[in-house]
Order: structure tokens, then sequence, then C-alpha cells
């Protein structure tokens, strides 16, 4: 039971970590968004493409760092209920070895009650870990899905960088780098959460 | 994990748990005590939580569960009273009865339905069914807030750590031979207990009681004469100090 245990909390506690980081970096993309602001700004007309992008990079980190905190706070939800299943689940254990040793008492229904309760809460509790586990892993595809926009708005960016003049091109194609690192480092961590949660539907 | 009774009277019953052959060897061996009343029962310093199968195990060939209204907690110690997560959910409407400085310390062990029940410094007095019990205090016993539990009736004093000797578990429940039994206690009263003037504080309260057995948490209870050797011996020696084993 130990194991087993310790390894979901530590799995919990991995995707919130892993989320934390996510936030991080979400949040030099929003730098970037306004880097990019000004460099556009000072392009002028020629960079006149790359306006509309850079309230997209803006959205973009907007998003990843509210659904990295939305995912935080479920994970802290996952690992109280976890915590209180793992003691449900060790008064179980534990009356079920009272029910062997005290067979034979007289005295022994005296625990059918307060069994039959633990047995509930159990049973609730499975069933709240289960839920939060959904929403745990919706909200993660949610985030990997506007991830993937990222590729393209990278893509748009080099595009339209080439269009900006010789002058302010490097830093243009610049932004689109570090969005499209950003992007892929986060999608990262997401991966890596996925992988976490997937180990914790198996529980 | 044997029972053994004490007292019986028509009020009320004291029993003894302890001596537990399923215990894992690296934890301490501990005794629990219960009183039962007509309707009611108290039971005391329930134990660890390694401990907690085999203590309700045996508690349940005796009486119902439910019965068992009020929990004591001498002190905060694991030994005490970490199996307290566990009857909270087997016993949910119980008492626990333990020093108030201990308080937000023991819920840590997971408290969501038994009610704490504050003990003050000066101690108290539970009344169940007919049976009066009362909460001598025997701070820096070793805990810092700790308390006895005394029936004046029965002529039992609970002493928690105070008395406690280190020991297997195939010892006897009661000492045979006081001065054989001071090797087992002496490293123990000088090691935790940290403070001559608590000691001798108690034991001047203590010797105003009508004490036939003194009844400790670890190793063997003092009967008869027992009790006032344990109390000489007791106020004799020096505590609070560090001494290796060699040096005596
Ligand atoms: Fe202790
Ligand atoms: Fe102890």
């Amino acid at each position: 039971m130990s194991e087993l245990s310790t390894n979901y909390f530590v799995c919990v506690a991995e995707i919130a970590a892993k989320l934390d980081q996510a936030t991080r970096i979400a949040q030099q993309l929003s730098l970037t968004a306004s880097n990019a602001r000004a460099v556009a700004l000072r392009a002028g007309e020629r960079a006149a493409g790359f306006r509309p992008l850079t309230d997209f990079i803006d959205r973009l980190a907007e998003i990843t760092i509210k659904s990295s905190r939305s995912i935080n706070l479920l994970a802290a939800t996952l690992s109280q209920t976890s915590a209180d299943k793992v003691r449900a689940d060790s008064a179980i254990e534990h009356f079920n070895i009272v029910f062997i040793k005290a067979k034979d008492s007289p005295f022994i229904d005296s625990l059918d009650e307060v069994y039959q309760r633990c047995q509930t809460k159990q049973r609730q509790l499975d069933k709240s870990y289960k839920r939060q586990i959904d929403r745990l892993s919706d909200e993660l595809i949610m985030l990997s899905n506007e991830l993937r926009n990222a590729v393209i708005l990278a893509t748009l960016s080099r595009v339209e960088a080439s269009q900006a003049g010789i002058e302010y091109q490097e830093a243009l194609i610049n932004v689109a780098n570090n969005v499209e690192g950003a992007a892929s480092k986060i999608k990262e961590h997401i991966n890596y959460s996925q992988q976490m949660v997937s180990t914790l539907e198996e529980y | 994990m044997k029972t053994h009774k004490l007292f019986e009277s028509k009020s009320h019953t004291w029993l003894m748990f302890g001596r537990d052959d399923d215990k894992p060897n690296e934890i301490i061996d501990t005794n629990q005590y219960i009183v039962i009343t007509h309707k009611n029962a108290l039971l005391m310093d329930p134990g660890g939580i390694e401990l907690f199968s085999s203590m309700l195990a045996a508690v349940i060939k005796q009486l119902p569960a439910d019965k068992i209204t009020h929990l004591f907690a001498s002190h905060q110690d694991p030994d005490i009273i970490s199996s307290l997560g566990l009857w909270d959910q087997a016993l949910p409407s119980a008492t626990l009865h333990s020093p108030w400085i201990w308080e937000s310390f023991i819920k840590h062990f997971g408290m969501n339905n038994i009610s704490y029940s504050a003990i003050p410094d000066e101690g108290s007095a539970l009344k169940i069914d007919q049976v009066n019990l009362e909460f001598i205090p025997a701070h820096y016993l070793h805990s810092s807030g700790n308390f006895n539990v005394y029936d004046a009736e029965a002529k039992i004093l609970m002493s928690g750590d105070i008395g406690a000797a280190l020991e297997s578990v195939e010892a006897p429940l009661f000492v045979e031979n006081f001065d054989e039994h001071i090797s087992k206690m002496k490293m123990f009263h000088q090691r935790w207990m940290p403070s001559n003037e608590a000691k001798n504080d108690w034991v001047s309260r203590v010797r105003k009681l009508d004490i036939d057995m003194m009844c400790p948490q670890h190793g063997r209870i003092f009967k008869g004469d027992d009790v006032k050797r344990f109390l000489d011996w007791f106020e004799a020696l020096e505590v609070g100090v560090i001494r290796k084993p060699s040096a005596e």
C-alpha cells in the first residue's frame, strides 16, 4: 500500500511542479510579445502584418498561465483527495484485520456501522478522485491544443519577418524562434504531465 | 495482545492490554488500560498506529466498540496516540481528554470526528456513570504537558511514562523484585525526564494518594509496597542527565 500511495502523491506533486515550470515559460512568452510589439512599432508600415501576431502571442501566454494555474489548483485538490483516500483505505485495511483477529468476539457486530461508513466514504473518495483526474486530463488536452497554434504562429511570424525589411528581420525572426522554443518547452512539460495522469488513472 | 483484569467492582472494571506478540520488533512495547463502567468506557493511552488493529481486536473481545465514549492521551507522543486517526474512524462520537498544550499538535494525527476535551494544567475530574476519575498533573515527566489518571475507589494510578521500564514482550506483568527492576528503569527516567523540581513536586502530590497499583505505559505494574518503593527511589534519583551505560 505504501509504495502505491507514495507514487500517487509523487505523481500529483510532479504534475504541479511541471505546470509551475510551464507558467514560468509562459511568463517569458508574454515578455516576448511586448518585445515583438516594440520592434513592430519601430518597423512601422513594413511590419504591419506582424502586429496581429503579437496580440496572438499575448493571448497564448495568457491562456497558458491561466490554464497552468487551474491545473495547479486541481493538482492540489487531487493531492488532498489522495491523502483522504489513503486514510480511508488504511482504516478499511485495519478493520479487516480486526474482523479476522476478533471474529469470535460477541461484540464484533458493533463495528459494522463504522465499517460501512468507511466503505461509503471510500467509494465517494474513489468517485471524486476519478472525476478530478478526468478534469485534469481535459485541462491538459486543452492546453496542448492551444500550444499547437504556436507552431503555426511561429511560421507566420517568419513569413512576416521576411517582409519587414533587412534591419528588423533579425529581431522579428528572433521573436518567432522564441515563441517556438517556449511552446515546445511547455509542450514537453504537458506531455510529461499527461504521462503522469495516465499513471494516476491506473490507481 | 494479552488482556489482564486489574480490578473489578460493582461500578467498574480496569483492564490492561499489552505484551503484543504481533508487534514489530523495532517499536517499543506499550501497555494500554481501559476503565469500563455500566454504559461507557475510557481507553487510556491507546497506543501507536502500528498497534491499532491488535488493540481494537483485543478491546472488541471485551466490549462493543461504541461503548468506548472516552479516550485519554497522557501526552502527545506517537507511542501514546499516533493511532488517533484510526480511532477517529472507529469511534466517531468519542471524546479525547488530553493536555491543553497539545491540542493543536495531537490533531496532526488526524481528528475529524472525535472531540477534544482540553485538560487544564492543574488537572480535572471526570465522572463516567458512577465512577470518579481524576487527571493528576505530571508535567515534565517526561512531556511538558502530561497527566496521570487516578481512581480513588480502585486505588489505581495510571502513571503513563512514569515507572516505565524497557523490556521484552515476555516480561511478567508485575514487578516481582523491585531492586532488580531498577536497572530496567534507571536510564529511562534519567534520560527522558528533564526536571528534578517537577519530579519532586509530582512525588509529593502522589504520596498523598492511596495507591494499590501504579500502572505505567511501558514495563511492569507496581503493587502494594512497591509503589512506595518506587516513590522513594524516584525521589532520590537525579534526572535530566545523559550518562553512558558504561559509566555506571
Ligand atoms: Fe512519552
Ligand atoms: Fe511512552
